[in-house]
């Protein structure tokens, strides 16, 4: 069991400060970009050799390490890291045709440069990793926190994701047929039609440990999956739920990663025909759609947990039950990764 | 928790493309880094490599891969992983089922392609091939599908120490119950970004590197993949075991982001941490196959820790000076290494090595010899702050 102790997130939503996700921020054109804070806490003059990946992950991180300077380690999830100073050093290898080049770009694109400023910033020296395993990057990463848990009763971890949007990556994802040929909104993501998504990032950051007191939520199970048949995972979405121990439905609501590309509904479809009588809400027209998106799903979860408030344009099948008690999240990437996760309030 | 073996080994390196021919080059210390001929950048004829002779075509037809967006780093990754999961004797059956876990590394995934992602980074219409192959991730991804994988499939990047994290992710799945067996390694292949990157913090070598020696003048890129078949103890009975995975420790430098402490810190700790998980004390490693990128500030820091932690180090000696730095796959290369001289009960020379590096006076081991070995440290360190040790076991 990963109790979750603090939770921050930087979204394209209002979730950082003065927390409001009842009113929904609108993307432009096919992008959900994240409200950065003003930082306060990181010293002008590292923030500004920060890249946005770096600056994110840093920004969520410090309001939990304010608190908590002596966790045993930092573990971080991110597909792409500092995309942005990957490609301007690329891009610097190719127009000067490998001539003398700074550094500074090269050694803030490594994916490990979050963790890195986060352990540099804090002086800490304990346990610090990097998981990029695409869209389950930040799967693994919590995999990997509740196997130090395990291992060392009584410890305390940053768990956390991020990913950023830049205008590589975005090209990169654009031609590759994963964001929409046309503008369309997040109010209207999931009536589109059409294939592909909307570009989204941010970063979100928790505390997790062993204790069950005080801690805001808990993730009971964790699954991920390899496939692209619908079929395959119909199946080991039954399982999962049928180890469980729910006895009604009362209680137990789905959070979906639907994300508006029609080639993806099959899954949807799949996994909420397992539990038809439930109800089913979704996220990614609040976050967008990026590799480490379950981050943010994890965070509201964390959020709904607490103040038992879901705000209607979530809703996909509404009848809001009387208390939630524990959430159910399914998110796909690309329909090919696939994680299921239990998470449950700690009353 | 379960104890973990390693049944099965694969590797392909600048010294040969397979563990018997990567052996063979250690035991007759033979280097592999030499000039570029197959790589395209400036700095061929200039930056002496550690490069594999075999052009990415040839790979793609030895190992039947002609797959959409197949890139170099895939195919180093396959070649590895497809020995290794022979010599363990895996079935398709055991691959499939959701008890095999793959946990690799890379750094460089498919940026070696750094034309057609200059290309495709830029412009928003053509899009290459290689669309879907940049990424760290993508290397995994590829092999999870063409053996379809069946359990926990995960993509560590810690920079230089990516590969050992793997290793150790994946014997923690082991005995945490995650996993029966972990294939674990990593690959990263030449990329003009690395080199590039390398070249702008000045601490490229422009002849062979001189890992621990006084006049060292830097490091040499190198490329390669490397993968170990990881299982349980109840699993184990009837079948050829190279070694056991006793420790493994992971700690931050917190110094800056691209050099280590002056004592240190992040090595000295990694390093008792793998002591204290696999319960014995440092008089009982038997050699440290160590990081040694003859850069000038590894070598005198990595000494350095060793001197603090040892006192008077064990025999030690990094490859290096026959693979070139092979980035994320370098973890899991020098595993492969440290293996080899356990189950042979051997020791291979340090290569470019004259004189010890003045303020510390240590010498690697300069020589093929047989000796007993019961306990065999690895390290690997990375930008980042990000150091790792793992130990290894006679079984």
């Amino acid at each position: 069991m990963l109790y979750i102790h603090q939770h921050t997130c930087i979204s394209p939503q209002q979730t950082f400060a003065d927390v409001d996700i009842e009113s929904l921020k609108e993307s432009v054109d096919n992008k959900l970009k994240a409200f950065e804070p003003a930082y306060e806490g990181i010293p002008h003059g590292i923030l500004r050799r920060m890249g946005k990946a770096v600056r994110m992950g840093v920004g969520a991180a410090i309001p939990i390490l304010k608190n908590n300077a002596a966790i045993d380690g930092i573990i971080i999830g991110t597909a792409n890291g500092g995309m942005e100073d990957c490609i301007k050093f690329l891009n610097q290898i190719i127009d000067y045709e490998e001539g003398l080049l700074a550094p500074g770009n090269f050694v803030q694109s490594t994916p490990n440069a979050i963790a890195a400023q986060v352990g540099l910033m804090t002086k800490n020296k304990s346990y610090n990793i990097t998981h990029v395993h695409r869209g389950l990057a930040f799967e693994t990463a919590l995999i990997d926190a509740a196997m130090m848990i395990k291992e060392s009763p009584g410890s305390s971890y940053l768990l956390g994701a991020v990913d950023e949007i830049s205008t590589y990556n975005f090209n990169i994802d654009y031609l590759d047929g994963w964001y929409k040929k046309e503008t369309v909104s997040n109010k209207d993501l999931y009536g589109s039609q059409t294939p592909a998504s909307i570009a989204g990032e941010g970063a979100a950051m928790f505390l997790v440990n062993d204790k069950k007191e005080g801690a805001s939520a808990v993730v009971k199970a964790i699954k991920t999956l390899h496939t692209q048949d619908e079929e395959a995972l119909k199946n080991e979405f039954k399982k999962f739920i049928e180890k469980t121990s729910f006895t009604n439905n009362e209680s137990v609501i789905l959070l979906s990663g639907e994300n508006g590309d029609n080639r993806l509904l099959k899954y949807y479809s799949a996994c909420e025909s397992v539990l038809p009588d439930i109800n089913t809400i979704r996220y990614k027209h609040m976050s967008g759609e990026y590799p480490t998106t379950s981050s943010f799903a994890l965070w509201l979860c964390c959020h709904i947990l607490g103040c038992h408030q879901i705000p209607a344009h979530m809703n996909k099948k509404a009848k809001k039950p009387e208390k939630i008690k524990n959430i159910i999240l399914y998110n796909n990437y690309k329909g090919m990764q696939h994680v299921f996760a239990i998470v449950g309030n700690c009353e | 928790m379960s104890r973990v073996f390693v049944t099965g080994m694969g590797i392909i390196s600048a010294i040969g493309d397979s563990v018997s021919a990567n052996r063979d080059a250690l035991i007759k210390g033979r280097t592999g880094i030499s000039d570029l001929t197959l790589f395209p950048t400036k700095y061929a004829g200039v930056l002496p490599c550690g490069e594999i002779k075999t052009t990415t075509d040839s790979l793609k037809e030895k190992l039947n891969a002609h797959e959409h967006g197949v890139t170099r780093t895939n195919l180093l990754a396959l070649h590895a992983l497809r020995e290794a999961i022979e010599d363990a004797g895996l079935s398709q059956q055991i691959l499939t089922s959701g008890d095999t876990a793959l946990t690799g590394a890379s750094t460089v995934g498919g940026m070696c392609l750094t034309d057609e992602l200059y290309h495709d980074a830029n412009k928003s219409d053509n899009g290459s091939e290689y669309l879907a192959s940049y990424d760290c991730g993508s290397v995994n991804i590829y092999l999870q599908s063409r053996y379809k994988i069946g359990g926990i499939i995960n993509t560590i990047n810690t920079a230089c120490s990516s590969s050992a994290n793997a290793v150790m992710y994946g014997a923690r799945l082991i005995k945490n119950g995650l996993a029966k067996r972990a294939i674990v390694g990593g690959a990263d292949s030449l990329a003009k970004f690395t080199i590039n990157g390398f070249k702008a913090l000045h601490i490229l070598s422009d002849e062979k590197c001189r890992p621990f020696d006084n006049d060292r003048k830097g490091l040499n890129l190198g490329e390669g993949a490397a993968f170990l078949v990881l299982e349980k103890e109840e699993d184990v009975a009837g079948k050829r075991v190279y070694a056991e995975v006793t420790g493994y420790g992971n700690s931050n430098d917190a110094f800056h982001p691209s050099s280590i402490s002056d004592d240190g810190d992040g090595p000295y700790l990694s390093m008792r941490e793998a002591l204290n998980v696999a319960g014995i004390n440092e008089h009982e490693i038997s050699f440290i196959n160590a990081h040694g990128t003859a850069t000038e500030n590894n070598d005198e820091t990595e000494s350095r820790a060793m001197i603090r932690l040892f006192n008077t180090p064990p025999p030690f000696a990094s490859t290096k000076g026959y693979t070139g730095h092979t980035l994320g796959a370098a973890g899991a290369v020098e595993a492969v290494y440290s293996i080899l001289s356990l189950y042979y009960q051997e020791l291979y020379p340090a290569l470019q090595f004259t004189l010890p590096i003045e303020s510390t006076g240590l010498i690697p081991q300069l020589s093929y010899t047989s000796a007993s070995l019961k306990h065999i440290m690895s390290n690997s360190f990375g930008f980042g702050g990000n150091c790792s040790s793992l130990i290894f076991s006679k079984s």
